[in-house]
C-alpha cells in the first residue's frame, strides 16, 4: 500500500518552534498510522518484528471474543428476566448499545489523561491503556452509571499509573484499581442482585438476577448449572462470564508468548488446590462445591488469562510467577468460601498478590546472589 | 586434542538470508590495511610510527598508554599511508599500504612436519599477543593475571558465521601448535557448543562450564587466530589470516574471502553491493548497511572501511529507513518475530518447511522505544544463570553493588545481542552493559 501521501503529510505538519511542546500527542498519532522509519544505531543492527503497540493490539485482539460474547448475553439476560422472545441478533445489538457508551466514555476519559499526562513529561504516549481502557467496562456490572465509570478510570489512571511514573511503573494492575475503586466506593452499584440484568428501558427499575456466586454466599446452591457457567450464558459481569470465550482467548495470548503459561497455569493449579482443600474439610455448602465450579464462576477466568499476567504488575522471574499464581488462585478461592463479604474474591486476591509480587521477586533474585555468592566462596 | 561438548537449549537462530557459499576468494593481495584502537576495548592508544615510516609485519604501530607492554602490530609489511583520527582528535586508524607482498610457495605454507619443540615463547612482546583477550571486560589479555583458563569456541553461532571447521582446514598444524603455545600460559579449552545462538558464545561457553566469579578472569582466543599464533610459535612469522564469511540478505554472492585482518574492504564491497535499485521499493535507491561481525554485535563500517580486529565475518543488510503504513497491525506474513505475533509466526508451524516464506531483515527498529514492560522474554535466549532484565535495570541506575551481585563479570555486551533483538521496548541494551562494564573496569585499574 503507497501511503505516501499520508507519510508526507505528517512529515510536513510535525510540531516545531512554538508548537514543539505538542511532541508527544504528534508522535502517538504519527506512530499509530505508521511504524517509525528509525533505523538501529549499534548492536544488534536488525530487530526483531515485534514492538509495544504489536504487543498490546494481540491483548486486545484476545479480548474480542470475551467482548463479544458479553454483549450478547447482555442482551440475553434481560430477555431471559423479562420473558420476551428476542433473537440472537436483537439480544446481540441490546448488549452492544449497553456496551459502546461504556468502552467510548473509558478510552475517552482514559485516553485524554494518558495524552495530557505524557505532553506534560514530555514522554511517548505509552500504548498500554488501549487493553486497560477495554477491560475496565469488561469487569464491571451493565448497569454501572457511566459517570462511576468515568471517575473509576480516571481514579485507576492518575493513582493507580500515573503517580508512580506511566505503564511500567505501576505495582497495581489498573483496571483492577478501577474496579477496586469501584467496589468500595459504591458498592450498592456494584454487587448484590439488582446490578447484574441491564434494564429494558434505559434507567427505570432493576432486575433482580443473582450471580452464582452471589447464592452462594447466600447460602444456596447455585441454580446455574456448570454446562451454563462454561458457556457464560448467566448473570455476571459484562464480559466475564464465558469461560469458553475467555479461553478463546487464552489460546492466542499462550501462542503468541503475550501472556506468561506459568502464571495462568498457576492461578488454576492454586485454585484447584484450595479446592479439593475446602472439599476435603467440606463444613458448608460453598465448601462441598465440586473444586472447578471456582474456575467457571465469577471473574476466576477471567482474572487468570487477562488480569494476572499483565506483565508489569505480576512477578517477572519464573519462579516468582508460579509462586504468584499459585497464590492468586488460592487466595481467590479462599476469600470466596470463607469471606461472603466480598463474594468475588479474584480482584482483591490479584490486587494483594500485585502488592507481593515485587517481594516474590526479591526472595528469588536473592536466591540467585547467594548461590553467586557460594560459588565465590568455594 | 581434547575437545569438550556443551549443549544449549535457550537461544535463537535468525534466519537470516544469505549465507556464505563454501568457495573462497583470495583476498591478500589487497592493499590497504588498518589498524583500529577502536576496536580493542580499553585499549589507549599512543603512536610508536608516524606516517611515511617503512613498518614490517608484526613491527608495533601502537602501545597502549595504561600497560605499554600491550600493542597492537601492524599485519603486513609496508609504509604508514595514514593516521586517521575524528573528535577530538581521537586516534581511529593507523592506515599501512602493504609493499611488494612476498609470495610464498606452496612449499612455504605447508606446515613442518613435526611440532619443533623449541616454540617461541608467548608474550606480550610476541605480535600476536593482541589475540587473546580477557573477561571480565573484553580487554587485551593481561600478562600479570593468571587466568582460570583460556577458551577457544571451536563453532560460531552468530547469525551467517563462518563455519570454522572450514575455516581451518589446511591450518590443523598450525592450530595444534598454537594450542601448544597457549598450554604454556593456563590450561587450554577447547569447546564446541551445539545448540542455537548463543551457544557458540564464549560468554555461553565459560558461564555452562567454570562461571567467572568477582576477581577471577579467563582468556579467549578466536579459533582462526590461534593458527595465526601457531604460526607465529612455530615460524616466527606473523601472518594474521582470517577466512572471512562475507554475506547477508543485501550481499550480492556470498561466499567466504581469505584475507589479512585490518584489509580494505573497497574491494569486497564492489563486488557484493547490489544495485541501488529494489524491484520492492520502486524507485527508491536502497542503502546498505555494512556490518563489520555479525549483524547482532558487529560494527558499522563504509564501504571503502576496514575489517574490524577480531571479527571473521562481514555482513550487508538493507538499511531500513522507511515508514511501514499501520505496520504494527498488518498480519506481517514477511516479517520476522521470535514471539508469533504476526502471520508469520502462525506459518512456521506449518509442516512443509522449516521457514517457507521469505522474511524480510532490514536495519528498522520496528517500533518506538518504550519503558520495559513485558517480562520472561529475555530468559528464553539467554542460558546464562543470571536475571537479565533485573542486571539491565541495575545497569541503567548504575547500581554497581547489585550488578556484582547480579553477575554482571560473567557477561559481555554480545551476550545481550539477542534480547536487544526480541525486546519489544527497543532499548539498546548493548551499550547500556558496555557502559556499565567499562565503569567497573575503570574503576579496577584505578
Amino acid at each position: 500500500m503507497n501511503m505516501k501521501w499520508l507519510s508526507d503529510w505528517f512529515e510536513k505538519i510535525e510540531p516545531k518552534g512554538k508548537w514543539a511542546w505538542l511532541g508527544s500527542t504528534y508522535e502517538a498519532f504519527h506512530t499509530f498510522a505508521f511504524t517509525p522509519k528509525t533505523v538501529t544505531r549499534s548492536g544488534a543492527h536488525i530487530r526483531d518484528a515485534v514492538d509495544m503497540k504489536r504487543s498490546i493490539i494481540i491483548v486486545v485482539i484476545a479480548l474480542i471474543p470475551a467482548l463479544l460474547f458479553g454483549m450478547w448475553n447482555i442482551g440475553y439476560q434481560t430477555n431471559l428476566a423479562a420473558g420476551t422472545d428476542w433473537g440472537f441478533w436483537h439480544c446481540f445489538w441490546f448488549g452492544l448499545l449497553r456496551m459502546l457508551p461504556m468502552i467510548v466514555v473509558s478510552y475517552v476519559v482514559g485516553l485524554f489523561i494518558e495524552f495530557a499526562f505524557a505532553q506534560v513529561r514530555h514522554h511517548e504516549v505509552n500504548e498500554g491503556f488501549l487493553a486497560t481502557g477495554l477491560l475496565i467496562p469488561m469487569i464491571v456490572p451493565v448497569t454501572t452509571p457511566l459517570w462511576q465509570l468515568a471517575l473509576a478510570v480516571a481514579f485507576a489512571v492518575i493513582i493507580g499509573k500515573e503517580v508512580f511514573g506511566g505503564s511500567g511503573m505501576n505495582f497495581l494492575n489498573p483496571a483492577l484499581v478501577a474496579r477496586a475503586f469501584l467496589f468500595f466506593s459504591y458498592p450498592t452499584h456494584m454487587s448484590g442482585d439488582k446490578v447484574w440484568i441491564a434494564n429494558d428501558l434505559w434507567g427505570s427499575d432493576a432486575i433482580a438476577g443473582a450471580t452464582p456466586m452471589g447464592e452462594l454466599a447466600a447460602g444456596m446452591h447455585p441454580t446455574a448449572s456448570a454446562l451454563d457457567m462454561l458457556l457464560g450464558t448467566i448473570p455476571g459481569s459484562t464480559c466475564e462470564t464465558s469461560v469458553i470465550a475467555i479461553a478463546l482467548g487464552a489460546i492466542l495470548l499462550l501462542f503468541t508468548g503475550i501472556a506468561s503459561w506459568r502464571i495462568m497455569l498457576s492461578v488454576f493449579l492454586g485454585g484447584g488446590l484450595m479446592g479439593l482443600l475446602f472439599n476435603a474439610i467440606g463444613y458448608n455448602e460453598y465448601m462441598q462445591l465440586p473444586f472447578y465450579y471456582h474456575f467457571l464462576m465469577g471473574g476466576f477466568a477471567f482474572g487468570a488469562v487477562f488480569m494476572a499476567t499483565d506483565p508489569v504488575t505480576a512477578a517477572q522471574t519464573n519462579t516468582g510467577k508460579w509462586i504468584y499464581g499459585l497464590l492468586i488462585g488460592a487466595f481467590a478461592v479462599l476469600l470466596r468460601v470463607c469471606n461472603p463479604a466480598y463474594p468475588e474474591g479474584m480482584m482483591l486476591s490479584i490486587l494483594f498478590m500485585n502488592c507481593m509480587a515485587p517481594l516474590i521477586d526479591h526472595c528469588v533474585v536473592a536466591r540467585n546472589i547467594k548461590m553467586r555468592e557460594r560459588r565465590l566462596a568455594k | 586434542m581434547n575437545t569438550e561438548t556443551i549443549k544449549i537449549k535457550k537461544g535463537l537462530d535468525i534466519p537470516l538470508g544469505g549465507c556464505a557459499e563454501r568457495y573462497v576468494v583470495d583476498a591478500r593481495s589487497i592493499d590497504r590495511y588498518a589498524v583500529k584502537p577502536t576496536d580493542v576495548v580499553g585499549f589507549v592508544p599512543r603512536l610508536l610510527v608516524a606516517e611515511g615510516d617503512s613498518v614490517s609485519a608484526g613491527q608495533p604501530l601502537l602501545a597502549d598508554k595504561n600497560d605499554p607492554r600491550l600493542t597492537l602490530p601492524s599485519p603486513v609489511d609496508g609504509v604508514v599511508e595514514a593516521i586517521v583520527r575524528g573528535e577530538k582528535r581521537r586516534l581511529l586508524e593507523v592506515v599501512v599500504k602493504s609493499g611488494k607482498r612476498k609470495v610464498e610457495s606452496e612449499a612455504a605454507q605447508a606446515a613442518p612436519d613435526t611440532l619443533s619443540s623449541s616454540h617461541l615463547p608467548l608474550s606480550t612482546s610476541a605480535p600476536v599477543w593482541w589475540m587473546l583477550r580477557e573477561r571480565p571486560f573484553g580487554t587485551i589479555a593481561n600478562p600479570d593475571h593468571q587466568p582460570k583458563g583460556i577458551y577457544v569456541s571451536l563453532r560460531d553461532t552468530n547469525p551467517l558465521a563462518p563455519d570454522l571447521q572450514y575455516a581451518l582446514r589446511g591450518r590443523e598444524h598450525d592450530f595444534e601448535a598454537g594450542v601448544a603455545a597457549l598450554q604454556a600460559l593456563a590450561p587450554v579449552r577447547l569447546v564446541r557448543a551445539e545448540g542455537p545462538h548463543p551457544a557458540g558464545n564464549i560468554g555461553t561457553i565459560v558461564a555452562a562450564l567454570d562461571p567467572i566469579n568477582k576477581g577471577e578472569c579467563i582468556w579467549h582466543v578466536g579459533a582462526q587466530d590461534v593458527a595465526t599464533i601457531g604460526r607465529w610459535a612455530t615460524t616466527g612469522e606473523y601472518r594474521p589470516e582470517r577466512l572471512v564469511a562475507v554475506g547477508g540478505p543485501a550481499a550480492k554472492a556470498p561466499h567466504y574471502y581469505r584475507l589479512t585482518v585490518g584489509a580494505c574492504l573497497k574491494r569486497i564491497t564492489d563486488a557484493q553491493l547490489m544495485d541501488s535499485n529494489y524491484p520492492h521499493l520502486g524507485s527508491a535507491p536502497a542503502a546498505t548497511r555494512i556490518i563489520s561481525g555479525s549483524v547482532l554485535s558487529g560494527t558499522r563500517v563504509e564501504a571503502d572501511g576496514f575489517l574490524g580486529m577480531y571479527d571473521q565475518q562481514l555482513t550487508l543488510v538493507e538499511e531500513g529507513d522507511q515508514y511501514d503504513f499501520m505496520g504494527w497491525l498488518m498480519p506481517g506474513l514477511q516479517k520476522f518475530s521470535f514471539s508469533k505475533t504476526f502471520l508469520s509466526g502462525f506459518a512456521r508451524l506449518l509442516p512443509t518447511t522449516h521457514y517457507p516464506l521469505p522474511t524480510q531483515f532490514n536495519t528498522n527498529m520496528h517500533g518506538s522505544v518504550r519503558p520495559f514492560l513485558f517480562t520472561g522474554q529475555f530468559e528464553r535466549v539467554f542460558p546464562f544463570d543470571i536475571y537479565p532484565l533485573q542486571l539491565i535495570k541495575a545497569c541503567i541506575v548504575g547500581d554497581v553493588e547489585l550488578q556484582e551481585k547480579l553477575g554482571i563479570y560473567e557477561v559481555e555486551p554480545e551476550d545481550f545481542a539477542l534480547c536487544e533483538f526480541i525486546d519489544p521496548s527497543k532499548t539498546d541494551i548493548q551499550p547500556i552493559i558496555r557502559e556499565a562494564l567499562e565503569v567497573l573496569r575503570k574503576e579496577a585499574i584505578a
